[in-house]
């Protein structure tokens, strides 16, 4: 059980991922700019935390269209959580609440959708079907999420040459934010739910973490491109499935931030392979076929009195403790997996989600080599459950009918290993490994919509979307730095919504392109950095800026300020702000006067230094000539001047 | 989400087709698409593979929506369990790979008997209760009986031996005077039989003027009469279908009523149900969980998972008596009419009743009980026919009251009887049922005015105009005084 790398170096190299079989599919999930939500007419965003009112709900599973009860969805009625959902009056309609059905899918989201999934060069659906997909984890209060899809069998090219299949590219409304999950109780504000979300899924073609990382940047480069992606906290969440040789896919849920996404891969990928190394090591005891009978008591407080804290509390609460004998398991449940989790970390994500004892530690095992139980809760625990020396016992505590819960999952969990891999979704944690979350929901928890009717995409629908495809942000990025553009520049242009501007003015060469650049990938992002809002000024506006810019009527020194006032009053032409902020170019003379001025100033005031002398130079010119001329063309004059001073 | 199918091949593909059906092989294709399907050989359910001009989609393929257009076939993609639709003209070839059907069916268990529990029969008239999806019109159509409502709501057999029959299958808007008396007459039947209580499965638009039949229909009741439905289909993991039943289930099982009531959500939340009398509660919204509403009046009681709450006073409700005898009047004389009225409203209206020979008008006028004076003189020539004429408010909540302006005592002196606070819908059901058993009109006045289960109530309580009863935190505060 020696790991194939050690835990400093937890990333490997392309030759474990191989001999692995690390295999590695990526969902994408981008809230895309529209003024309304997706089925009703509530605006969509921003968030507030207010509410007005709540509502209380309980999902139960129901049948899907082919007739068969879905995995997850009897998982989590097990949990019979108290779903609260609050309500905003400004935010939220009787549709969010599920107490009226959906209106017409909106379609300035299918637009933004279509042009979106031409960009992954999908083949187009021709008629939108609304499918409902269930989620009992209350996430959405009608316990499915309406979704279509837009397209299939899209691409995505990564740098090393490899196509990526995007399977689909879908969508559908967002859920609602999540406040608070304690016990039996989940908290979640709806404002959100109903925002349009793009989903890109790719086929499972990652062969490495570092490969799956590069898939799910350029999968948002790619959206944000577009000029359709929201920005914000939360507006973007991807999901990766990992599976190695032998194992099975396993999701990881709600990735925050792509650096983490290799190391999240790679601990997913080595838990898989410990858990096959645990399945291995079950069948060489005879534990894997048939019956995995496990042993069960209740605990009764009699003149038993535990030292840990945990078990004391219980008893003096009254909780029930009950006490699993799982035969033939030494040395199983201390396995380490990855990092610091171990197999019996296993049992207790099953028992903390689907059993709601969510305060952890919320197991105890005797398969313990450090001081978790003193000798004398191992024995008593060891002695009550009639453990051999082979045998390991788990110990749960809390409400009665949660302790029954509890059992059962410890069971099935048991049973579970000796097939390996489960079929898991699993959230991601700070040290990069992950917790249980839920199972893995299959396709039959889809059906159809029937209080939605199909939506025809017209040929003239697709044909106007095709206008709209961006070029790939990569190849952008890379004519922009060979044009001499910075790298921090040609970035951010390659996925700026002004991308197209710039070409087309750099073609026309109205403006020098680092000049534009600046403007467009640094000024304006600076200028937004300090609270200054410039997204109501015009794709239009910025144009004439940029030309203004070319031809001198602007310059980039009084570029800020005079932003900084355009963005108060954003309505107001280019020509009209040059006016009423009298930006008026300074003329010939004046240039040669002021340059003359502060010449003379600076040989007053600097002795020998030269560089000096011309820093205070330029400094005293500009003081009167901001904004009105180029800075470059004062240097250059106060520069020239000095040195053909110093060469007479 | 799931990148990859869970359906194992083998499991899809049956060794052959089965025989040919037409009604449903191409059900709900048309034109283009039906006669591309005929072409090559594909049928509904077929697992296929669309080659198209812009690629190939595989999936299974499924029934339309009748009303849709003829140029999309809709399949079910097999690796992602999505529905889309593809242009028949873009279609080149179907590939048929094998053949898979739905399998519709709600887990069907047989409901346990327990000799200490009470009996319970659920009458089911149709509705969504309980449901499925049907493809011709793409809606929630219902699916019932014992085992499938087990398989559903397991909860059921903690409360009693439930029975079920299915009276008809019908949306609630086509229910009408012969399904009221063929439930009447099947309920005393139950109730003779000796079950603890009665539940009836009813779509939600048209259960109050069911529950005010059953109110006139089968009198006497020694045991709960209990009206349920769901207003959000029980497809959905949150619908209201579960909760209602199981309420409805232990009202008739346990309840000590013994009276016609609906049982539906209190406020949209999941917490309680309210036990509206069957006279007057009416549906006042579209959609909402939390749609029935007792008018002018306050529910009898609420029901939640602890049990039941009244409202009501105890004297003011009919209790569990298993000494009284149900008493069967299901009669209905179908020539009665509702006429809402509007502001500049042609006697033709009325004429055209008369002409078409109507015996019974309720008016729901505005305000106190008012008409406008062109309507008089065709008021005048129906009551002269022998037409029975009665007024209704329509503000719904409130009385008529016909003696405050000349208008109301012009009307009155035309013969036009007011209803003091009943229903439109209701006067409507009752006069219907009246005239079942006499035209004679100081006897149908008589009979109209004279209440069975609370039509007419003498005094309006205070609390009795709370709209929204539940759901904002100030009426659930008032109703917590109620909690027992």
């Amino acid at each position: 059980m020696e790991a194939f790398y050690s835990m400093k170096n937890i990333l490997g190299t392309p030759e474990d991922w191989k001999r692995l079989g690390f295999r590695c599919g990526i969902e994408v999930h981008h809230q895309i700019k529209t003024e309304k939500k997706l089925f009703c007419r509530c605006p969509a965003g921003p968030y507030s935390n207010e509410w007005h009112a709540e509502v209380l709900r309980h999902m139960r599973p129901t049948m899907s269209e082919l007739g068969e009860y879905d995995g997850t969805a009897l998982m989590e009625f097990k949990t019979k959580k108290e779903i609260i959902y609050r309500l905003h009056r400004d935010k939220v309609c009787t549709y969010e609440m599920d107490d009226n059905p959906p209106f017409q899918i909106n379609e300035e989201a299918v637009d933004k959708a279509l042009r979106i999934a031409l960009t992954f060069k999908c083949k187009m659906v021709n008629e939108l079907h609304v499918i409902r997909k269930q989620y009992l984890d209350g996430s959405i209060p009608a316990g499915f999420q309406r979704t279509c899809i837009i397209g299939v069998d899209g691409v995505l090219p990564l740098s090393n040459g490899k196509e990526v299949r995007i399977i689909q590219v879908g969508l559908e409304e967002d859920s609602c934010r999540e406040i608070s999950d304690n016990g039996h109780r989940i908290v979640f504000a709806v404002d959100r739910l109903g925002i349009p979300l793009i989903e890109v899924v790719t086929d499972k073609t990652f062969e490495s973490p570092q490969e799956a990382a590069e898939g799910v940047q350029r999968i948002g480069r790619l959206l944000r491109a577009t000029g359709y992606a929201n920005r914000g906290i939360g507006a973007v969440r991807q999901d990766v499935n990992v599976s190695i040789n032998g194992s099975t896919r396993v999701e990881i849920k709600g990735v925050p931030r792509i650096p983490r996404i290799p190391y999240l891969t790679a601990h997913e990928a080595r838990r898989q392979e410990s858990l096959l190394q645990i399945k291995d090591e079950m069948v060489r005891r005879g534990l894997s076929s048939g019956e995995f009978p496990i042993d069960e008591k209740k605990l009764e407080g009699n003149g038993i009195s535990f030292h840990r804290p945990e078990l004391k509390a219980a008893q003096m609460a009254g909780d029930t403790i009950r006490v699993i004998r799982l035969p033939e398991s030494k040395g199983l449940l201390s396995w380490q997996l990855t990092g610091i989790r171990r197999f019996s970390d296993e049992f207790s994500g099953r028992v903390r989600v689907i059993a709601c004892l969510d305060q952890k530690p919320n197991i105890f095992h005797t398969d313990v080599e450090s001081a978790v139980l003193d000798d004398h809760d191992l024995k008593l625990i060891n002695e009550f459950a009639r453990c051999g020396k082979d045998d390991v016992a788990i110990v749960v505590w809390g409400p009665d009918l949660d302790t029954i819960t509890a059992v059962k999952e410890i069971h099935i969990r048991w049973e579970e290993a000796s097939q390996g891999v489960c079929n898991e979704t699993r959230q991601a944690l700070r040290d990069n490994t992950t917790d249980f979350e839920r199972v893995l929901p299959g396709p039959d928890r889809m059906y159809p919509d029937t209080d939605s009717a199909p939506f025809e995409i017209t040929r003239e629908k697709i044909e106007a979307a095709e206008q709209f495809i961006p070029e790939y942000p990569w190849d952008r990025e890379k004519r922009y730095l060979e044009m001499g553009l910075p790298e921090d520049i040609s970035r951010n242009l390659a996925i700026s919504h002004f991308a197209d501007l710039f070409d087309n003015l750099l073609e026309e060469k109205a403006v020098a392109a680092i000049r534009a650049g600046e403007v467009l990938a640094r000024i304006i992002t600076a200028l937004r950095r300090k609270g200054f809002d410039l997204t109501k000024i015009s794709l239009e506006q910025w144009e004439d800026l940029l030309r203004g810019l070319g031809n001198g009527k602007i310059f980039r020194e009084g570029l800020f300020d005079f932003l900084k006032n355009w963005s108060k009053k954003p309505t107001s032409g280019f020509t009209d702000m040059l006016g009423e902020y009298s930006i008026v170019p300074a003329d010939e003379n004046t240039i040669a006067e002021r340059v003359s001025e502060a010449i003379q100033y600076a040989y007053e005031n600097v002795q020998n230094d030269i560089e000096k002398r011309i820093k205070v130079a330029m400094g005293e010119a500009m003081q009167s000539l901001a904004g009105k001329c180029a800075g470059e063309m004062v240097y250059d004059r106060i520069r020239d001047n000095m040195i053909n001073d110093i060469s007479c | 989400m799931n990148n990859e199918t869970s359906i194992a091949q083998d499991e899809i593909l049956s060794p052959s087709l089965p025989p040919p059906n037409p009604e449903e092989d191409y059900k709900g294709y048309k034109g283009h698409a039906r006669k591309l399907l005929e072409e090559k050989g594909a049928r509904v359910w077929c697992e296929v593979v669309l080659e198209t001009t812009s690629g190939d989609f595989p999936g299974i393929l499924l029934p339309r929506t009748e009303t849709s257009d003829d140029r999309h076939l809709v399949i079910k993609l097999t690796y992602n369990g999505y529905n889309v639709g593809i242009a028949v003209d873009t279609i080149t070839s179907i590939k048929i790979l094998g053949y898979r059907k739905a399998n519709y069916q709600i887990p069907e268990k047989e409901f346990p008997f327990n000799p200490g529990m009470p009996d319970v029969v659920l009458l089911g008239t149709g509705g969504t209760i309980a449901s499925r999806l049907d493809y011709r019109t793409g809606a929630v159509i219902p699916a019932f009986s014992p085992g499938e409502l087990y398989g559903a709501v397991p909860e059921l057999a903690d409360i009693c031996n439930l029975s079920t029959r299915k009276l008809y299958g019908e949306f609630s808007e086509n229910i009408g005077p012969p399904h009221w008396m063929g439930l009447a007459k099947e309920i005393k039947k139950e109730i003779e039989n000796g079950v603890a209580g009665v539940v009836v499965g009813h779509g939600t638009d048209t259960m109050h003027y069911t529950a005010a039949a059953l109110t006139f229909m089968i009198q006497n009741l020694p045991v709960p009469v209990v009206i349920v439905g769901s207003q959000r289909s029980s497809d959905r993991p949150s619908s209201d279908a579960a909760y209602n039943l199981i309420r409805a289930v232990n009202t008739a099982a346990t309840g000590d009523f013994g009276e016609v009531m609906i049982c539906m959500f209190g406020p949209t939340s999941d917490y309680y149900d309210l036990l509206h009398r069957g006279t007057r509660v009416r549906k006042m919204h579209s959609s909402y969980r939390s749609a029935f509403r007792t008018i002018s009046d306050v529910p009898i009681a609420r029901v939640d998972d602890k049990g039941f709450h009244p409202i009501k006073h105890d004297d003011a409700y009919r209790h569990r008596d298993h000494s009284q005898i149900p008493e069967l009047d299901a009669v209905f004389d179908e020539r009665v009419s509702i006429v809402w009225y509007y502001p500049n409203m042609q006697p033709d209206v009325i004429n055209s009743l008369i002409d078409n020979g109507y015996k019974g008008i309720i008016i729901a006028g505005t305000g106190l009980g008012h008409v406008n004076k062109p309507l008089y003189p065709a008021i005048k020539r129906g009551v002269e026919a022998g037409v029975q004429f009665f007024m209704t408010v329509q503000t719904l909540w409130g009385y008529v009251q016909m003696f405050v302006y000349d208008t109301g005592r012009d009307i009155m002196e035309l013969g036009v009887t007011p209803l003091a606070n009943m229903l439109p819908e209701v006067a409507y059901v009752k006069l219907g049922w009246v005239l079942g058993h006499t035209h004679e009109p100081a006897e149908v006045k008589r009979m109209m005015l004279k209440t069975i289960n609370g039509e007419i109530t003498e005094r309006e309580p205070i609390d009795g105009y709370l709209v929204m009863q539940g759901g904002l935190p100030e009426l659930d505060d008032y109703f917590k005084r109620f909690q027992v």
